[in-house]
């Protein structure tokens, strides 16, 4: 049974020029990249298009990747700079803007056209509901949720990452939760009700 | 939209489960329910020739970079091999080319320093009125009183800055 190799053997090992090693990094954090970014910019091709550069960035500057640290944190402090200088410099707005007041009525703008199959269908409605609150959280709390709960990054790596104290980390990640909580229990997800209230979708 | 009735039930059942945490204040149950629940959420998925695409970009830098590194020793190269080559086989150029060099060091070199102590004598003069102006008004009084206002500023501006980052922040421990 062949072995899996670590993210810092595969970083070395591209450091040394193997394609096939820098290649096997992309393949493990393509996903965890583009959802990253997507959750940022809300903006399938744009995210895709920060991802590669934020892998290309990595790659320029896999001499400076301590082993002594976890990759994946030190992958997405890097992408996460590469998303900060674009939205920086393009001045995107990244949060409260998927979804509008249209004739008293909120309506989803969660961009259908951009966002993945995944996110249109296969979902159960509660993940659906959820897709959708998270959407609505500001951009520093998003992305904090997303390092924590679907890239697996500990309180304290994230801490690191972002530059902020860990008690700061803490109240980001309590705050996000109290906040979807709250956004699905106005669309019927509280604990009381048994269905969602119909009519009302995000 | 997946309605399927047990699944609903599930769904309910973990979100129950998060919530209850999360009331109870059980900050670790509440993280792990959460957690639990989150995964449901689908993450987006790069399209299939993304990781080609991103090993091509890699390579190009790479092979770009290379290439910049080969032109750029083989100037220099190239150059130290032009000098030297230029002295050995004529000493005259190699004479004339120091000579020129010293010419116009010689000649620019002079002009430059004449143009900066005319413009640092417009500010020396600048500075010579401000002193006077400044010894004729100032008084210790009116100068302690004028820091004070100064450091009041200072600290104004400083509160602000920190009121406004905390807003911002919301930089408050659980």
């Amino acid at each position: 049974m062949a072995v899996q190799r670590s993210d810092a053997e595969l970083a070395r090992d591209a450091r040394a020029g193997s394609e096939a090693a820098y290649r096997e990094l992309v393949t493990r954090y393509a996903t965890p990249a583009v959802n990253f970014t997507y959750r940022m910019v809300r903006d399938r091709a744009l995210a895709e298009d920060l991802a590669q550069e934020g892998f290309l960035r990595v790659y320029q500057r896999l001499h400076t990747f301590d082993p002594e640290r976890r990759f994946s944190s030190w992958f997405f402090q890097v992408l996460r700079n590469v998303t900060i200088d674009h939205l920086r410099v393009h001045r995107i707005p990244t949060a409260s803007l998927d979804e509008l007041e249209e004739g008293g009525r909120r309506v989803s703008i969660v961009d259908r056209e951009n966002a993945s199959p995944e996110e249109l269908a296969g979902q159960g409605e509660l993940a659906s509901a959820m897709t959708a609150a998270l959407s609505r959280l500001r951009p520093e709390y998003r992305e904090v949720v997303v390092l924590r709960y679907q890239e697996g990054l500990t309180q304290p790596e994230i801490a690191q990452m972002l530059g902020l104290p860990a008690g700061t980390v803490k109240t980001y990640l309590h705050r996000a939760r109290k906040e979807l909580a709250e956004l699905l229990a106005a669309r019927g997800w509280s604990p009381e009700s048994r269905e969602p209230t119909p009519g009302k979708t995000l | 939209m997946n309605s399927d009735p047990i699944e609903s039930d599930m769904d309910r059942k973990e979100l129950n489960a998060w919530l209850m945490a999360e009331e109870g204040g059980d900050e670790e149950a509440a993280d792990a329910a959460f957690a639990h629940l989150f995964s449901a959420v689908p993450r987006v998925e790069p399209r299939p020739m993304f990781v080609e695409q991103v090993v091509m970009a890699a390579w190009a830098w790479r092979a770009r970079r290379r290439q910049m590194a080969l032109l750029w020793a083989a100037a220099v190269v190239l150059v130290a091999a032009a000098a030297a080559s230029a002295s050995v086989a004529s000493p005259v150029l190699a004479r004339t080319v120091v000579k020129t060099i010293a010419f116009v060091g010689g000649h620019t070199v002079p002009w430059l320093v004449a143009y900066a102590s005319v413009a640092l004598h417009g500010w020396l003069t600048l500075g010579h009125v401000g002193a006077v102006i400044a010894g004729t008004l100032m008084t210790p009084g009116r100068v302690a009183a004028l820091v004070g206002v100064e450091l009041v500023g200072i600290l104004a501006f400083y509160a602000l800055r920190r009121v406004a980052g905390a807003e911002r922040l919301g930089d408050v421990q659980v």
